[in-house]
């Protein structure tokens, strides 16, 4: 571990039990499976892809070992409210970054918890348009997705019922979608200057559907606004992987190993996985299974595909396409910020609570191809004063004074479609970690189309702060977020790592369920679409199952 | 008002007074409460709790003694001021939320001053204008004041369909306040256009003030399921159902009672 954050010593889910997570020092049943048991599916990652699936799974009956290299958290005594201490939850192991816009890595792109990156998340829970799942046939960019969206939307209103989303009553764009099953939150003061700005501008807005409670449920308790959900909620009225799926998982009898870092899929001479070999508690061991899952998101994903190569398989497991790795694709993320006569105290309730998709929706007056949306922003203090120290080369007490009018700021931020570029991708470095294996090479870059939607949407966004009276405006250019890309799913094996199923076209008792099947990316945060695919997935594998198909 | 003080005490009047007090009640603690969290930031937002206190003194004296004072000028400004101030306050609340981005929209409606809360002053008022009035013509057959109860009895639920549906009805029970107390509105609207007073409509009533309570009660466990349940009390009393906001259709429901006994004596 290089990040030097505070990490339990031992695995908590053992011994037939693992943490209760919505009781402090609780415990809950846990089955176990020995090493040399052959379970129906291995799952690496416990995050929206694996931590959805391997619920789906456990609950269709099959028997279910998933992997988190990250702990299993109790967020009610676990989580504190420090910045610096809850940068526990983020992916901080070495990696290596490159091209003309390096990737910075770390907390909204990546989780090192059972739970995954859902454990921090902003809660954003939003659709796809449809039209991005024919983005190739319908709009002439990316690629396809080997998915109908009619398909996809009745599993987005699975998921958004899994975790309990808070929307609005009726949501502005795109298809008709069933009523969220919570209410909207109230809008905090940067919501209600964004939903000015955009009344102002003559576009729609909305509430955010976002995962966090507008009302008790079960154990979990509606959300207090505290304002520290991208650093891990500590009162569970975030609806994550960690306090919604995994508590399903564990009673539909999957077995949950924190602490566990996969370090290789192994495949026999018939070039068939047979089980994963991973580190816990200071040993490596080997778990056979009948079927692998590789699920630790777009990094963590081809690199275990490429550390797997075998004398079969020489370029790595399921790569006969070379598409393992490639086509990565981050979100742009850039902001305009600016200062208010009033104060707006940006910090306080969930930090993306209203939000516009007009320019995911609307294709007229754009020269490039996709779309982005905006949200309003909360950032906290430490997080404010890195943004502020680096993006206006701010120091010493002139951020000291900036600081101090903090409470005055407000910002707008895009959440932008980067399109698929195959020089955008994971390698492995000749450098190995604490586990003795392989670090990821990161290499990414903007395109012409990244930098043309920049100049539309930084200008935007500047019109959309001045017309609710913001001044000193000025632009944060550099931030990125989210991970997708590099296994990308298809109809042809020539072109795409998994088929609609996720299915490996290389292997067929191997499998890859995360944000790294994503063909495009779309102008939306993905979570929900990530848990949606993993929740067909599942159906696939049932019906699959019951077929004799696996 | 030609009508003379009746010295003898009057069993309806007793209900009337008792229902428009403790709505008054109702209103005193809700808005404290609700108007303590918005920081009292506008001085009228003091207006409330001063008008319901003093009515709660009308309503209580006149609850014991059993009797009519429809020539006190004090009852009458008390009155007066409590259904002016429930205007007012109408007023500013629809203000508060057409200011706001959406306006009129739902997020508005669930979260901006609740647009129903001030009309329960003013119909408290008036049903103590009226208890004070019980034998005067207009007030005397009930038809009056049953229509207006059963109209606060649906306007109250429907103020509680709106705040249960901004808690998405989380739990089977919040229904009970939408379903049943209408139930209730409509056998009494019906047995005051009849001119008849029937046990079932009593029975209705009874029903619908004993939800009252049952309302508070399930409040105080939906306090208890905030973060920090009672023993963060002073924050989640504020963030969470409200306590006294049930007692409305206990009070009435009891007024309803009064109305129901009125309406009963004209077929003697």
């Amino acid at each position: 571990m290089s990040s030097g954050a505070v990490m339990p010593l031992e695995p908590r889910a053992k011994d037939g039990r693992a943490p209760d997570v919505f009781v402090p020092g609780g415990w809950t049943p846990m089955g176990e499976h020995r090493d040399t048991e052959a379970v129906d599916f291995a799952i690496v990652g416990t995050g929206a892809g694996g931590g959805t699936l391997a619920c789906r799974l456990a609950e269709a009956g099959f028997s279910v070992v998933a992997f988190d290299a990250g702990a299993y958290w109790r967020p009610l005594e676990d989580f504190a409210s420090d910045e610096r201490h809850q940068s526990k939850l983020y992916w901080n192991d070495d990696r290596i970054v490159e091209g003309a816009n390096p990737l910075k890595l770390g907390a909204n792109n990546s989780g090192k918890s059972v739970g995954g990156s859902t454990v921090h998340y902003a809660m954003v829970a939003l659709r796809f348009r449809p039209e991005w799942f024919k983005s190739r046939s319908l709009l002439g960019y990316g690629a396809d997705w080997p998915i109908d969206w009619r398909e996809m939307w009745s599993y987005y209103a699975e998921v958004e019922q899994a975790l309990a989303i808070a929307g609005p009553v009726t949501y502005p764009w795109g298809p008709k979608r069933p009523r969220y099953p919570r209410r909207a939150h109230p809008l905090n003061a940067p919501a209600a200057l964004l939903a000015r700005g955009a009344e102002a501008l003559g576009i729609g807005w909305s509430e955010t559907p976002i995962a966090t409670l507008s009302s008790p449920r079960g154990k979990a308790r509606p959300c207090v606004y505290r304002g520290m959900c991208t650093i891990g909620c500590s009162t569970n009225a975030k609806q994550s992987v960690l306090n919604t799926w995994l508590p399903r998982a564990l009673a539909a009898g999957a077995e949950i190993r924190d602490l566990a870092m996969v370090g290789r899929v192994e495949t026999d001479a018939r070039g068939m996985a047979t089980g994963v070999h991973y580190q816990r508690g200071g040993e490596w061991r080997f778990q056979r299974a009948r079927n692998v899952v590789v699920a630790g998101y777009a990094i963590e994903t081809p690199r275990l595909l490429l550390n797997s190569a075998s004398p079969l398989f020489p370029d790595g497991l399921a790569n006969s396409s070379g598409l393992v790795g490639r086509n990565l694709m981050v979100q742009l993320n850039q902001a305009v910020w600016g200062q208010m006569e009033q104060e707006v105290r940006s910090y306080k309730a969930p930090p993306s609570l209203a939000l516009t998709e007009h320019w995911n929706y609307e294709d007229r007056g754009k020269d490039y191809h996709g779309g982005w949306c905006y949200m309003s922003q909360g950032p906290l203090p430490i997080g404010w004063a890195q943004t502020v120290a680096g993006g206006r080369r701010m120091w010493g007490q002139s951020l000291v004074d900036e600081m101090n009018r903090a409470n005055h700021s407000v910002g707008l931020k895009m959440v932008g479609e980067v399109m698929p570029s195959p020089d955008n991708r994971v390698t492995l470095a000749n450098e190995v970690d604490a586990y003795g294996l392989p670090i990821p090479r990161i290499s990414f870059s903007y395109g012409d189309n990244e930098h043309a939607m920049l100049a539309h949407a930084l200008p935007f966004m500047e019109q959309a702060l001045e017309a609710v009276g913001a001044h000193e405006l000025w632009r944060e250019e550099e931030d990125t977020c989210h991970l997708n890309g590099t296994a990308r799913m298809g109809d042809d094996p020539a072109t795409s790592v998994v088929n609609a199923d996720c299915r490996s076209w290389d292997i067929p008792n191997l499998w890859i369920c995360d944000g790294s099947v994503f063909p495009t990316v779309g102008g939306a945060n993905p979570s929900l679409t990530i848990q949606a695919i993993a929740c067909r997935t599942a159906d696939r594998i049932a019906a699959m199952g019951k077929r004799g198909e696996l | 008002m030609g009508s003379v003080a009746i010295r003898r005490p009057d069993p309806a009047i007793r209900l009337l007074s008792a229902g428009a007090g403790l709505v008054h009640s109702a209103v005193l603690l809700d808005s404290g409460l609700e108007h303590y969290r918005g920081s009292f930031r506008n001085p009228a937002m003091l207006l409330p709790l001063a008008t319901s206190t003093v009515n709660i003194a009308i309503d209580g004296t006149r609850l014991v003694t059993g009797c009519s004072t429809p020539d006190s000028s004090l009852r009458v400004a008390g009155q007066g001021g409590a259904v002016a101030v429930g205007l007012i306050g109408m007023g500013f609340h629809l203000f508060n939320i057409g200011k706001r981005p959406s306006g009129f929209g739902w997020g508005n409606l669930f979260h901006a001053a609740p647009l129903g809360a001030p009309a329960a002053l003013v119909l408290a008022g008036a049903l103590g204008a009226a208890a004070d009035r019980a034998h005067a013509s207009i007030i005397s057959d009930g038809r009056a004041v049953g229509a207006l109860c059963a109209a606060g009895i649906v306007g109250t639920a429907a103020e509680a369909a709106l705040l249960h549906f901004r808690g998405a009805f989380q739990n089977p029970a919040m229904w009970l306040p939408v379903a049943v107390p209408p139930i209730a509105a409509a056998a009494l609207a019906a047995n005051a256009v009849v001119r008849r007073a029937q046990p079932t409509t009593a029975a209705l009533l009874i029903v619908t003030a004993a939800l009252g309570f049952a309302g508070a009660a399930f409040h105080a466990y939906g306090v208890s399921r905030r973060m920090g349940g009672w023993r963060n009390w002073r924050q989640n009393i504020l963030a969470g159902p409200p306590l006294p906001a049930p007692a409305a259709f206990t009070g009435l429901a009891v007024a309803g009672l009064g109305a129901l006994i009125l309406i009963g004596r004209v077929r003697g």
